[in-house]
């Protein structure tokens, strides 16, 4: 067994118990998350062989319902991981070390996730290679799917990549792990040895990467926005909607990340890996996104309302006080008057109270990405009685919707029970000044300057 | 600037290059993906084997022109026929979607044998041979017991020479009661031109040449006795020639005829009679008659002595005396304003039409309904529009070969001599035919031993048509002949399946137009199923009655009947195939007065009617027949005048059934094009599908209801509602619809069907079942529009 | 270079919807059952409508037959991901249910409301379907036309493809030209008020291109952009 070298971490019993073990409570909960995905593949199963998307509300006009809301909410998920590392990294926001990896496990889980919606939205998922074949460039849809995948990959990349040392040091430490799990770290942890060179080539790709990721996680969420903005439709095709998208996906994925930090934390009792502070950064960032998604909803419907076009009026009618009327309320203080109140009065060194809102904001977030996309499909320009439309979702995609999120559940649980959840390297203290001189030592932050200049050490 | 190296200036056109690259890309990145038109031709497949079948459709009276396009011996499409008047190349929603009949999954394989109760549902299929030998046995049972009269033969709209053969059927077999359906529609219309022009027939309009085209609750675009015949009418005198006609629709509601028209005037239903009136007030004050055809062509229009001296009121006076807008107004609740500029309207756009309606408000339960068609058809008159170009013409037909003579049969005789089954002709004096007074007059006690339906659903189509369930308990032997098994086949004994039009001989009328004109149906592929053209089958049962019948009936089948009845039409028999149609064209518009007029255009029936050809403004048959009658018997047929006045038109006030107070709304059953009347079309699920689209809803039923009675009765769109009448509830959604009279809802008819079919069956109600099931006390007509009714939430 | 396009006057058309129910026989449009009717999922190519008027409520309706507008832009097809919907050099937009994959991007482009997607499998009960128009424009990877279409594609008017290219074949079979008035879609030889035309707005002495300069000609949604070649005029 090799033994490599590491940055010492005193949090690294803690952060490493969880993989020791697989509990009953753990095996209750995977197994209840994936009969839900069993549901969903069954129902999936039926649409796609039998019933096809005749088993959804969907109609004409309303052709996109829960599948392409739970795409944009995937997709925007997403965003936490990039935001927290590398637009975080960027800017040099030390604070996010411990928080990057829960945060990209967010990020690389949802993606999967939103394409996976894209498919089970196709009438034709078995022609899906057409894309390949005969893509054009001129859809949007085209450079939705290459960004996401670009996305996806990156993302893979960068994930792995920042695992690579705790993957070494789980293939050292973790000796009384199964055989086959250790096995694992073996062959994952591609011989990583923990020199100095392969510690500074690993920050000096990191550095680069985040900021192609940073630009990725512009493009991505404007692209997702396009596929509507491109169209002529009243309440989409504004410019405003590319922006929109990618702050509500920022705001939803930073949310995100305050939940699954405050499960690991409770859970794992992480309770000094993961200190209250990391939560009241975050409490900074999202009361600007709150305000950032009150700005935009005030320029968006005030620019429509003073407009007063007929088409975007009955668009913006059908929020305020038609068919969606609850919704679009109910995203007001989910979104923003709850969790606003929230942050500001109560979120302060109370981890509780700031789950509270996050969850808020990710269930009202989910409902802007459906306000966003139906009310408008139910008020198409050319209206009449039987362009009117309704949607009334059925229980496949209900179901199916569940098991996306399970999915997403399972998957990030098992992964937290399997490795590092925490970024040991990453939080790990700096080495003595001898043995950093060592060929074999790695890691010298202070000797990084040059090339990580703009990090706040 | 000065010195641009060789470096810069590479970098400088690489970034213009690019430049360029991404402007000339853009068109390109929006833009569109072309292919080359040319060569793809080589991609079409079709059949092997393709015919065209001329033809006629027989889902309206207008009995449009057809070519089946049959391929590979499958009747896969249809197109207008371009050579047809008519429709000249067009075809209605219905007539498209007709393949839906033909292939009808519910059809009827072979006759079928009750099993066990009526309307039980059991059914046993029986071979042609046993089903003709069981009616045949039963008739010649009949006439053995001497009593033929007791057959009863109820049709729908038999066409062609089928209507003549059922009658002479009926005659040989020594039976009066053969009724037709007419007083549920046309009847009054017919009665109102021939009570004043000797004419019992549809007037035709030359509405391709009107200036001016006043419809009287005509929904000459949705329904009208020839719906296609007036569509084109119309769309010809609009953008077809050089002046536009403008078109005025007077209805409680308005459509799509009210909305398409260039105006839609809002009247208060029933009272028709007196809004025409009214604006003849308005022509004759000033002076915008047409002096000379009123006072050399017609009678009664001024004052008159007859041949005993005494002193008669003529129309003139007549309505100056009585219909001045302002009392008009009050009536109809149009304003005297409108009426005034109406009538000037109308005097002025020579020439001028003022349509008369298949059925609109004149089924009103009073005989106001027929005064109110005289009045009508006056104004033509009045205006010189008779017999006009743009105006009002007669229909001729072609002459027919006539049938040899029936053996003369004592019994015949004397039992086609009794009573009528309906009262026509008695019980109700003005009738030809009053269909669905059948069944209260069986109820009464009236012996019926057998009955044919033709073409005829009247548990159905008749206001109040469940009573015939009860009135078929006293007959004991009904045959159906229909397509489709009907509410109405569903208590018959034997049902004898017709084939479809798409798969029988026949021959039509070509109306609409004035000159005579014939069309041809014929099989566009063999009668689908085990069945039959009714025509042969009747032929099949006077042959196997033997005797007088099978004498009276020497053909074989009854695309035999048809060239033997039209041998003189001038056209070979295979010519006449070829074409679908066969017609005289060009109305001859004769110097009026003059041998040609009075042989073209008066016409046959005209000079045949008891008044020299002269247009009665004061009607002679209505003084022959009440003219002498006591006050008590003309209250009893709603006759409220008395004198002159109840020759002349007026207006009759009309009771609706079901008090104001209790039932503040009248109830207005109105016809789709989708649907229409006929019964077959609900159960055709295309058409099922495009029926509510004024509102956006299919396969059902709905009530409309103006907004604010809607707001009044603290109802929302789309609410479900019970329409109540007198006679009974339904329940339906409620619809608003801004363009109606707030004291009227409409209903359409053609849904809530108990039978016919799976796409039919069990959706929404019947408007019939709550409507009055009397007859007009004179004319025997059916009761369509004066029923009043309350709507509350369900 | 011919540009097909369709003009309908108003003034002449009755609503009476001959004209949808001739696209469906003609292009085997399948009939919806009631319940699937009922939540919008009719296919109607053609389909005949009043027009939203919320200020009056329907005091006024406007009854609009609306086929697909061939745009001159079309929305429709920048959105494609798989050029499954393209225009020809005669200004046609095609659909090819052979290459679709239901990603319906275009019927959300379309401003229209013009394309209809298939929910489930075409059915007819038995014996409807002996009525299908066997007429089918196919070839490899290509499928269009009143081929019966395949569960999860789009499908739209096409100005009846298959007429197009039945007349072209005819005129070479018969060895001529093909002329603009071989062809007439089912929709237009049907119409009941005589209101609809068809051919070449390219060619100045058509109807069609007569009628497109008509004061009272409009198009539908002009403020689009994407340059209808179905035109209206209007009425009165
Ligand atoms: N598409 C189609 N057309 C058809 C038929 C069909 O099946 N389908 N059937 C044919 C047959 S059999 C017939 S009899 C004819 C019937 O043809 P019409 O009589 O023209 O048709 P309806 O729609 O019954 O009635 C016409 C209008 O009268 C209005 N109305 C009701 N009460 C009054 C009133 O008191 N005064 C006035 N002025 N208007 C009133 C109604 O609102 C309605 O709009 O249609 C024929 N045409
Ligand atoms: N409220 C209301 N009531 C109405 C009307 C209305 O508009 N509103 N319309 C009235 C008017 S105007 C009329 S004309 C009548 C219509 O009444 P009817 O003339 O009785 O017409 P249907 O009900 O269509 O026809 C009766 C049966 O004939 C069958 N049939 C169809 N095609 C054929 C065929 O080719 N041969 C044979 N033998 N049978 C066939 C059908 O299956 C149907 O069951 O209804 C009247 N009743
Ligand atoms: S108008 Fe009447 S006859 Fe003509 S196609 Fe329509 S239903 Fe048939
Ligand atoms: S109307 Fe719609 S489907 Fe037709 S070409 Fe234009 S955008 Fe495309
Ligand atoms: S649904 Fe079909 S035609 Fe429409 S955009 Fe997607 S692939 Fe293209
Ligand atoms: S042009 Fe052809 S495909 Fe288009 S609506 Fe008309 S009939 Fe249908
Ligand atoms: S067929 Fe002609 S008249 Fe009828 S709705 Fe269509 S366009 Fe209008
Ligand atoms: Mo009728």
């Amino acid at each position: 067994m090799n033994k490599t070298w590491h940055p010492k971490n005193e949090q690294r019993n803690v952060v490493l118990k969880p993989i020791h073990k697989v509990t009953i409570t753990d095996i209750l909960i995977w197994g209840f998350l994936a009969a839900v995905v069993l549901a969903g593949l069954f129902a999936w199963a039926r649409q796609f062989f039998v019933t096809g998307l005749s088993a959804t509300g969907l109609n004409r006009p309303v052709y996109w319902g829960l599948y392409i809301t739970n795409f944009v909410f995937f997709i925007g998920l997403a965003h936490s991981g990039t935001f927290i590392s590398a637009i975080l990294r960027i800017a040099g926001q030390g604070w996010r070390k411990p928080l990057t990896r829960a945060a990209e496990a967010i990020t690389l889980f949802s993606l999967p996730f939103g394409v996976t919606s894209i498919l089970i939205d196709m009438g034709r998922p078995d022609r899906a290679l057409n894309i390949f074949f005969f893509g054009r460039f001129q859809s949007p849809l085209l450079w939705d799917i290459t960004a996401v995948s670009l996305y996806l990959f990156s993302s893979v990349v960068f994930f792995y990549l920042s695992l690579l040392p705790d993957l070494a040091l789980c293939r050292d430490q973790l000796t009384d792990v199964p055989a086959w799990q250790h096995r694992m770290y073996e062959i994952l942890a591609l011989g990583w040895e923990g020199n100095h060179g392969q510690f500074e080539r690993l920050e000096r790709a990191l550095d680069g990467m985040a900021v192609f990721m940073t630009m990725l996680v512009v493009t991505v969420h404007t692209v997702v926005s396009w596929v509507f903005g491109m169209t002529i439709q009243p309440g989409w095709h504004t410019a405003l909607i590319g922006p929109f998208f990618l702050l509500g996906a920022i705001f939803s994925g930073t949310a995100a990340v305050v939940i699954v930090l405050a499960i690991l934390r409770k859970v794992y009792h992480m309770e000094e890996t993961l200190p209250v502070s990391l939560f009241n950064s975050l409490r900074k960032l999202l009361i600007t996104f709150t305000l950032g998604w009150l700005y935009m909803m005030i320029a968006e419907n005030m620019t429509t309302s003073y407009g007063n076009l007929p088409d975007e009026m009955r668009v913006l009618g059908q929020k305020t006080g038609g068919d969606f009327a609850i919704f679009f309320w109910a995203m007001w203080v989910l979104v923003f008057f709850v969790p606003l109140l929230i942050f500001i009065f109560k979120g302060k060194n109370n981890i509780g109270w700031m789950v509270t809102a996050a969850i808020l904001v990710n269930i009202g977030m989910w409902i802007e990405r459906f306000i966003v996309i139906v009310p408008t499909e139910t008020r198409p320009r050319l209206l009449y009685e039987i362009t009117k439309g309704v949607y009334h979702p059925t229980l496949t995609e209900w179901v199916i919707t569940a098991a996306l999120f399970a999915g997403l559940f399972l998957l990030y649980a098992m992964f937290t029970r399997f490795f590092p959840i925490i970024p040991l390297w990453e939080t790990g203290e700096s080495l003595e000044v001898g043995e950093s001189r060592n060929e074999n030592a790695g890691f010298l932050p202070q000797q990084l300057g040059d090339t990580s200049g703009m990090k706040g050490k | 600037m000065g010195s641009l190296n060789r470096r810069d200036f590479l970098k400088v056109s690489a970034a213009a290059a690019a430049t360029g690259f991404v402007l000339e890309g853009i068109p390109y990145l929006a833009g569109n993906q072309t292919v080359s038109a040319a060569g793809v031709a080589q991609d079409i497949k079709t059949s092997s084997n393709d015919v065209i079948v001329p033809g006629a459709c027989s889902l309206c009276p207008s009995g449009c022109g057809i070519l089946a396009r049959v391929a590979d011996g499958k009747v896969v499409k249809l197109e207008g026929n371009p050579m047809h008047p008519v429709n000249s190349g067009s075809l209605c929603p219905k007539g498209q979607a007709s393949p839906e009949l033909l292939y009808n999954p519910d059809r009827l394989n072979g006759p079928q044998k009750l099993k066990g109760e009526r309307g039980s549902g059991q059914w046993e299929t029986i071979s042609w041979d046993e089903a003709i030998k069981t009616v045949a046995d039963k008739l010649n049972a009949l006439r053995s017991a001497g009593t033929p009269e007791k057959l009863v033969f109820m049709v729908g709209d038999p066409r062609g020479q089928l209507l003549p053969l059922f009658e002479r059927f009926m005659q040989a077999f020594g039976s009066p009661n053969f009724v037709r359906n007419e007083s549920l529609n046309v009847a009054a219309a017919k009665l109102g031109v021939y009570l004043t022009q000797g004419v019992y027939d549809l007037p035709v309009y030359d509405l391709e040449n009107s200036r001016y085209i006043l419809s009287f609750g005509a929904n000459m675009l949705e329904a009208g006795p020839n719906p296609q015949r007036s569509i084109s009418g119309l769309s010809y005198s609009r953008r077809g020639r050089a002046t536009r006609s403008k078109v005025v629709m007077i209805d409680p509601r308005q459509g799509i005829t009210g909305t398409k028209a260039d105006e839609w005037i809002t009247i208060k239903p029933g009272t028709d009679a007196a809004l025409a009136l009214g604006i003849m007030n308005v022509i004759i004050r000033a002076s915008l008659f047409d002096a000379d055809f009123v006072h050399n062509y017609a009678f009664g229009f001024e004052d008159f002595s007859d041949d005993n001296g005494m002193h008669h009121i003529g129309f003139i006076n007549h309505v100056l005396e009585n219909y001045d807008p302002a009392h008009v107004e009050k009536i109809t609740g149009v304003p005297a304003s409108t009426i005034a500029r109406l009538a000037g309207e109308f005097a002025s756009n020579a020439p001028a039409v003022a349509i008369l309606p298949g059925r609109g408000g004149l089924l009103n339960g009073s005989i106001g309904g027929v005064y109110a068609a005289m009045a009508i058809h006056m104004l033509n008159a009045l205006v010189g529009s008779l017999d006009h170009p743009g105006g009002v013409l007669t229909q001729r037909y072609f002459g027919t070969t006539a049938w040899p003579d029936l053996p003369a049969d004592d019994l015949t005789v004397k039992s086609l001599a009794t009573e009528r089954v309906d009262g026509a002709g008695t019980v109700f004096p003005l009738a030809r035919n009053a269909y669905q007074a059948v069944a209260d007059r069986v109820l009464g006690g009236q012996a019926v031993e057998a009955l044919f339906l033709y073409d005829a659903n009247p548990i159905f189509d008749a206001p109040g048509g469940k009573r015939f369930v009860e009135a078929f308990k006293k007959i004991p032997f009904i045959v159906s002949f229909t397509t489709l098994a009907d509410e109405t086949a569903q208590y018959a004994d034997l049902i004898l399946p017709e084939a479809t039009f798409l798969e029988r001989w026949q021959d039509d009328d070509i109306r609409g137009f004035g000159y005579p004109g014939v069309a041809l149906r014929q099989p566009a592929i063999d009668p689908r199923l085990d069945s039959r053209n009714s025509g042969d089958v009747i032929l099949q049962i006077a042959q196997t009655m033997g005797d007088v019948m099978s004498a009276a009936f020497p053909w074989k089948t009854f695309e035999e009947v048809i060239q033997f009845r039209l041998k003189d039409l001038g056209v070979d028999w295979k010519t006449f195939q070829e074409l679908g149609v066969w017609l005289i064209p060009g109305y001859r518009y004769a110097d009026r007065g003059g041998q040609h007029w009075v042989n073209e255009v008066v016409g046959r029936d005209r000079r045949h009617a008891p008044r020299d050809g002269r247009f009665d403004f004061y009607s002679r048959e209505m003084f022959a027949l009440f003219g002498t009658m006591e006050r008590d018997k003309l209250a009893s047929f709603g006759i409220t005048q008395n004198g002159d006045a109840i020759n002349l038109p007026h207006y009759e006030v009309s009771a609706p059934a079901g008090d104001m107070a209790q039932f503040p709304l009248r109830l207005n059953v109105i016809t789709l094009m989708s649907l229409g009347p006929v019964s077959a079309a609900a159960n055709m699920p295309t058409l099922q599908e495009i029926s509510g689209m004024t509102v956006g809803e299919h396969w059902n039923s709905w009530l409309e209801m103006n907004p604010s009675t809607a707001a009044k009765l603290g109802l929302t769109d789309k609410d479900q509602v019970w329409i109540e009448s007198p006679f009974g509830k339904l329940q339906t959604k409620m619809r608003t619809v801004r363009a109606l009279r707030e004291d009227v809802v409409n209903l359409p008819y053609n849904q809530g069907h108990t039978a016919l079919g799976r796409f039919a069956k069990g959706r929404g109600v019947n408007g019939l079942d709550i409507l009055n099931p009397a007859s007009e006390p004179a004319s025997g007509l059916a009761i369509f529009t004066n029923t009043n009714v309350k709507v509350y939430r369900a | 270079m011919t540009q097909w396009s369709m003009v309908i006057d108003l003034d002449k058309c009755v609503a009476c919807q001959g004209c949808s129910i001739a696209c469906r026989f003609e292009n085997n449009t399948a009939p919806a059952t009631p319940e699937q009717a009922a939540i919008g999922r009719s296919m109607f190519w053609n389909e005949v409508f009043p027009m939203l008027d919320e200020a009056n409520d329907y005091a006024q309706p406007r009854y609009i037959p609306r086929p697909c507008m061939h745009c001159e832009n079309p929305p429709c097809i920048k959105v494609c991901p798989v050029g499954a919907t393209y225009q020809d050099e005669e200004g046609i937009v095609h659909q090819n249910y052979a290459r679709c994959i239901g990603c319906r991007l275009c019927t959300v482009g379309c401003p229209y409301t013009v394309r209809y997607f298939n929910w489930t499998q075409a059915e007819w009960e038995t014996p409807l379907a002996e009525h299908l128009n066997p007429d089918r424009v196919e070839s490899s990877g290509l499928l269009e036309g009143p081929a019966p279409r395949p569960r999860g594609v789009v499908e739209k008017c096409t100005y009846c493809i298959h007429r197009l290219q039945k007349a072209r074949a005819q005129a070479v079979a018969e060895g001529r030209d093909f002329r603009a008035d071989d062809y007439v879609p089912a929709c237009v030889q049907t119409c009941t008020g005589k209101a609809r035309f068809f051919g070449d707005l390219d060619d100045p002495n058509s109807t069609v291109s007569q009628f497109s300069k008509k004061r009272r000609a409009f198009r539908l949604l002009e403020e689009t952009g994407a340059k209808p070649k179905t035109i209206y005029l209007q009425e009165g």
